[in-house]
C-alpha cells in the first residue's frame, strides 16, 4: 500500500528529472564559423528608416540602405567632411542655393532594379510627407525642393545659404522608389515592412524574430565596396545589462558596444576578449538653476564646481576611463579652444569665494548662511542612471566638506525630465551628448518665454546670445573658431554647469574579429570589412 | 441551472469590470511623468524634433481626449498603435502571448505535478524528518527572489556546466536546423526560465496542499472509510486528495493571469519574448496603447481565471456547488 505510493512517486519524479537529463545533453551542433554574434539590448523598431527613432535601429539600418556620402569621423581638425558613396561628386551652384548631386550609374538594389535619381526624389518625399511624420524632417526646412536632372543628376534647393547644406541634404538614407512609392504614405504606419525590404548596402535582412534575434546576410550585389566578407551577422537581443554582460564573458558574443566602466575592466580581463576604448561624444555635468538666488552669482556656482574632486569622480565612478571636461564645446571638437583649463579642485578658494559672495558659517552649525538663510542644495539625478547617481553622492559629500548642505536626490527619468524642464531643481547632474555640428543655441542662448529649449537652467548672457547668433552666419573656419573660442570663454567664467568630466565609449569586441574600425559615427563602421579568419 | 445562471450573471459582468479596470489603469499611466518622445534615447532628437514626435502620437491632446480617442478605437475593435514596436498593439500582444504561454504553461504544470508530490509525500508522516526538510525547502525556495535563483541556475548549469542556454527560446543558427532538432533547441531553451518559475509555484503549492491534506484526513470520513478496511492507498487518493484538491484548484486558477500576464522578472533574465517583457518595456517606454492593451488581456484573465477557479472548486467540493 504505502509502496505503491512511493512507487507512483519515484517513477514521476524519475520521468521529469528523465526529460531533464536527455534533453539537456544535446549538444548544440550548429558550426558558427561564418557567423558573427552580437549582443544588443533591445530590438530594431521597424525596417523604415523614417519610422525607427532609436540610435541603434538607424545604425542598423545605415548597413542596408545607401546613402548619398558618408560622415567622416574627422571633426577632430575641422567641420566633418562627407565621403562619395551613391553621390560621386557634388557641387553648390554659383549662388549657393542649388546643391547637385551626380550619382552612381553601376549601383543596384539587391532585386537588381538601377538606384537611380527617382530614389533621392521619392525620398525627400517621403522625409517631408506630413503621413509619415519622420522626426528628422526639421533637416529639411530650408530645401524647397529636389528635382531629377536625368537618371543619375539630382539637384536640391535651398531658400537660404547656411553652412550646414550638404549635411542637411544628406540626412537620411535613400530609398527604393520602384518598390516603396507603390504604398501610399498614409499607409506607411500599418505596413509590415520587413517582407518590402531590398537594400543595395553592405547587408540584407535574412531574419528577424521579434525581441530575439536580427540576422542580415551579406548582399552579393553590393557595389559600393567589396562585398561583406562575412557571411551572416546575428544581433541577439539580451534586454539586461547584466545578462548581456554574463553572456558576453561566456562566450556568445563577438561584440558588444555598450560597457559600463566597471564592466570594461572585467571584459580586459578575459583573454578571448579586447576592450575598444574611444572617446565619447558626451560630457557629464552639474547643471546650476541660476534662478535661485542662492546659484545667481556666478562666484557661488565658481566655488561650487572648485569644491567638487573631479579626479575622485573619474577614478570611482569611471575607473578612469574619463577626463576632466573643461567647457561647453567637447575636447576632440575642432572648435574646442585649447587654452581652457579644466576648472581645478580648490576647496581652500571656493571657500574663500563663497565668503566674498557674502556666505559665512555665522551661527556655527556647520552651514554657510546669507542673510539668515542657510545654504542648502538638492543635487537631483534620474534614478536609472547608477554612475549619475555615485557622481551625486561624491559631489554632495565635497559640497557639505565647504559648509554647504547639499543632499543627492534621485527620481525616475519621467519625473526627472519634467522637473528640469519646470525649473524645479537646484543642480541637477546629467549628460550631453553632442552631435558632430555645433549647436550652442539649445543649451546656451536666452531660452524666449514660451519656448521649449535645453537650457533648463535658464542661463541667460546677451554677450554669448549674440556671438551665437553671429557665428551662424560665418563661413569662414578660422573666424568661427575664433568666435566659438569667445564664446566658450564667457560660459566658462560664467559657470553656469560645473563641468564634471568627458566620458569614454567602450565595447567589447572578440580577439577572432579582425579588420573591425571603431568610431564614434556608428559602431558598425565598416563591418562589410570584418573578418572572421 | 444555477450554475448556468450564476455564469451567465459573471459574464455580464465581464465587461463592465474591464472597463472599469482600463480606465483606472489609463487614469494612472497618464498621471506618470514623461511621454514616449521623452523617452527616446537618441542624441539627435531635437527639443524640436521631440515636439514634433508628441504631436504625431497625440500625446499633446488631453488626456481626456485621449482616454475617449482609445476608448471610441477599442470599442469598433482597435487596440491602437505601439510607439515603440511600430506596430498595431493586436499584433504585438499575438506575437508575445504564445511564448507566455509556452513558458507560464509548462512552469504550471511543473507547479502543480511537482507540488502534489512534494505535498503527498510530506503528508505521508507530518513532522517526520522527510517533511521537515521539505517544509524548510520549500519554505526557503518560496522565500528567495525569482531572480536570485534564475542567476544562480545560469551560473551553475550554463556557465559552469554548460549543460543548457542561458536565454532565449532559440540558439544562433537554429533556424538553419531541421524541424526536429529546432523542437529539441526549444524544449533545452525552456528548461532553465521554466523550471525557475515552476519550482518557486510548486513550493507554495507543496504548503497549501500538505495542510489541506491533514485536514482532511483528520475528517469524519476518512476514520469511516479506515473503518471499512480499504486500502490506505486508495484512502488517499480517493478519499483524502479530491477534498483536499480544492484550495489547490483556486491556485491554479487564479495563476491563468499570470499565463497571459507572463513574468517581467524571468521572461527578462531569460531574454524569453513574452507579455511580462512587453509589457514592463511599454511601461517603461510610457507606451500607453501597449500599456493598455496588456492591461485589458490581464483584466479578462484574471475575471475569467477567478470564474474557471470557482467552477473547479464546485466540481472538487460538492459542499460550494451553488443550489
Amino acid at each position: 500500500m504505502k509502496t505503491t505510493t512511493i512507487f507512483k512517486t519515484g517513477a514521476l519524479t524519475l520521468v521529469y528529472v528523465g526529460l531533464l537529463t536527455c534533453t539537456a545533453c544535446i549538444p548544440p551542433t550548429d558550426d558558427l564559423s561564418d557567423t558573427l554574434v552580437i549582443g544588443v539590448l533591445a530590438d530594431i523598431q521597424s525596417w523604415n528608416p523614417y519610422l525607427a527613432e532609436t540610435k541603434f535601429s538607424e545604425d542598423l539600418l545605415a548597413l542596408i540602405y545607401p546613402s548619398l556620402a558618408v560622415e567622416m569621423p574627422d571633426y577632430h581638425d575641422h567641420p566633418p567632411t562627407f565621403a562619395p558613396a551613391l553621390a560621386t561628386s557634388w557641387d553648390l551652384g554659383g549662388d549657393g542655393l542649388g546643391l547637385t548631386f551626380q550619382l552612381r550609374q553601376d549601383l543596384i538594389w539587391n532585386d537588381g532594379q538601377p538606384v537611380t535619381a527617382d530614389d533621392v526624389v521619392f525620398t525627400w518625399e517621403a522625409q517631408t510627407s506630413e503621413d509619415v511624420g519622420w522626426y528628422g524632417a526639421y533637416t529639411k526646412d530650408f530645401i524647397d525642393s529636389v528635382e531629377k536632372i536625368d537618371d543619375f543628376t539630382v539637384v536640391f534647393r535651398f531658400s537660404q545659404v547656411y553652412a550646414y547644406r550638404l549635411m542637411d541634404a544628406n540626412e537620411g538614407l535613400i530609398l527604393p522608389s520602384h518598390i516603396w512609392g507603390k504604398i501610399p504614405f498614409s499607409d506607411w504606419h500599418s505596413t509590415d515592412w520587413l517582407p518590402h525590404v531590398v537594400g543595395a548596402g553592405p547587408f540584407v535582412p535574412v531574419g528577424h524574430v521579434p525581441q530575439q534575434d536580427i540576422v542580415l546576410g551579406a548582399n552579393p550585389s553590393y557595389r559600393l565596396g567589396a562585398p561583406a566578407t562575412i557571411d551572416r551577422v546575428v544581433w541577439r537581443i539580451v534586454p539586461d545589462q547584466l545578462s548581456l554582460m554574463t553572456q558576453l564573458l561566456a562566450g556568445e558574443f563577438d561584440f558588444v558596444n555598450s560597457l559600463a566602466p566597471e564592466e570594461a575592466q572585467r571584459v580586459e580581463a578575459d583573454p578571448d576578449l579586447q576592450v575598444v576604448d574611444i572617446p565619447h561624444r558626451g560630457y557629464t555635468h552639474i547643471c546650476w538653476n541660476t534662478t535661485r538666488p542662492e546659484l545667481a552669482d556666478p562666484r557661488v556656482r565658481r566655488a561650487l564646481g572648485m569644491a567638487i574632486n573631479r579626479q575622485t569622480i573619474i577614478d570611482t565612478v569611471y575607473r578612469g576611463y574619463a577626463r576632466p571636461s573643461a567647457g561647453p564645446i567637447l575636447s576632440t571638437m575642432w572648435a574646442f579652444d585649447n587654452t581652457l583649463e579644466p576648472l581645478p579642485y580648490d576647496p581652500r578658494e571656493a571657500s574663500r569665494l563663497l565668503s566674498s559672495a557674502g556666505w559665512s558659517d555665522t551661527d556655527g552649525d556647520g552651514t554657510l548662511e546669507k542673510d539668515g538663510r542657510p545654504m542648502t542644495l538638492e543635487l537631483l539625478t534620474n534614478a536609472e542612471n547608477h554612475m549619475r547617481q555615485d557622481i551625486c553622492m561624491l559631489a554632495a559629500r565635497d559640497l557639505r566638506a565647504i559648509g554647504v548642505e547639499a543632499t543627492p536626490r534621485t527620481v525616475e527619468w519621467g519625473t526627472f525630465l519634467s522637473r528640469l524642464r519646470d525649473g524645479d531643481f537646484d543642480g541637477s547632474v546629467n549628460r550631453w551628448v553632442e552631435p558632430t555640428q555645433i549647436d550652442l543655441e539649445d543649451v546656451w542662448h536666452t531660452t524666449p518665454e514660451a519656448f521649449e529649449s535645453s537650457n533648463y537652467g535658464r542661463y541667460s548672457n546677451p554677450k554669448v546670445d549674440r556671438l551665437i547668433e553671429e557665428v551662424a552666419d560665418v563661413r569662414d573656419i578660422d573666424l568661427q573658431k575664433e568666435l566659438y573660442g569667445q564664446i566658450q570663454h564667457l560660459i566658462v567664467a560664467d559657470q553656469p554647469y560645473t563641468f564634471l568630466v568627458e566620458g569614454r565609449k567602450l565595447r567589447a569586441i572578440s580577439t577572432r574579429v579582425q579588420g573591425s574600425i571603431q568610431n564614434d559615427a556608428t559602431p558598425y563602421f565598416n563591418l562589410e570589412a570584418w573578418e572572421l579568419p | 441551472m444555477g450554475t448556468a445562471v450564476t455564469l451567465l450573471r459573471r459574464l455580464a459582468l465581464l465587461p463592465l469590470l474591464v472597463l472599469l479596470v482600463a480606465t483606472v489603469t489609463f487614469a494612472v499611466v497618464q498621471a506618470a511623468p514623461g511621454t514616449y518622445a521623452d523617452t527616446i534615447d537618441n542624441p539627435r532628437l531635437t527639443p524640436a524634433a521631440r515636439t514634433h514626435l508628441k504631436a504625431l502620437y497625440g500625446l499633446d491632446q488631453g488626456a481626456r481626449s485621449q482616454y475617449f480617442h482609445w476608448l471610441g478605437a477599442l470599442a469598433q475593435g482597435d487596440l491602437g498603435r505601439s510607439f515603440l514596436f511600430k506596430q498595431p498593439v493586436a499584433d504585438v500582444i499575438a506575437t508575445a502571448l504564445p511564448p507566455t504561454i509556452l513558458l507560464a504553461g509548462t512552469a504550471l504544470a511543473m507547479d502543480v505535478i511537482l507540488g502534489v508530490l512534494l505535498a503527498l509525500i510530506s503528508a505521508r508522516r507530518p513532522g517526520g524528518w522527510i517533511d521537515r526538510i521539505l517544509t524548510i525547502l520549500s519554505l526557503g525556495v518560496y522565500g528567495l527572489p525569482s531572480f536570485w535563483l534564475a542567476g544562480l541556475a545560469i551560473l551553475l548549469f550554463s556557465l559552469t556546466l554548460g549543460w543548457l542556454p542561458a536565454s532565449h527560446m532559440a540558439s544562433v543558427g537554429a533556424d538553419r536546423w531541421a524541424a526536429g532538432a529546432r523542437w529539441l533547441d526549444l524544449v533545452r531553451h525552456l528548461i532553465l526560465p521554466a523550471s525557475i518559475l515552476g519550482i518557486v509555484g510548486a513550493a507554495s503549492t507543496a504548503r497549501y496542499l500538505r495542510a489541506s491534506l491533514l485536514d482532511v484526513r483528520r475528517s469524519h470520513h476518512i476514520l469511516a472509510a479506515r473503518a471499512r478496511g480499504i486500502s490506505e492507498s486508495r484512502i488517499l487518493w480517493t478519499h483524502t486528495l479530491r477534498p483536499a484538491l480544492g484550495p489547490l484548484v483556486t491556485l491554479i486558477g487564479l495563476s491563468l493571469p499570470v499565463l497571459v500576464g507572463g513574468s517581467v522578472v524571468v521572461e527578462t533574465i531569460f531574454s524569453w519574448p513574452g507579455m511580462g517583457r512587453i509589457m514592463w518595456q511599454a511601461a517603461v517606454a510610457r507606451d500607453i496603447p501597449v500599456v493598455m492593451g496588456c492591461t485589458l488581456v490581464g483584466a479578462v484573465a484574471v475575471i475569467l481565471g477567478s470564474l474557471v477557479a470557482d467552477l473547479l472548486y464546485a466540481w472538487a467540493d460538492p459542499r460550494v456547488r451553488p443550489q
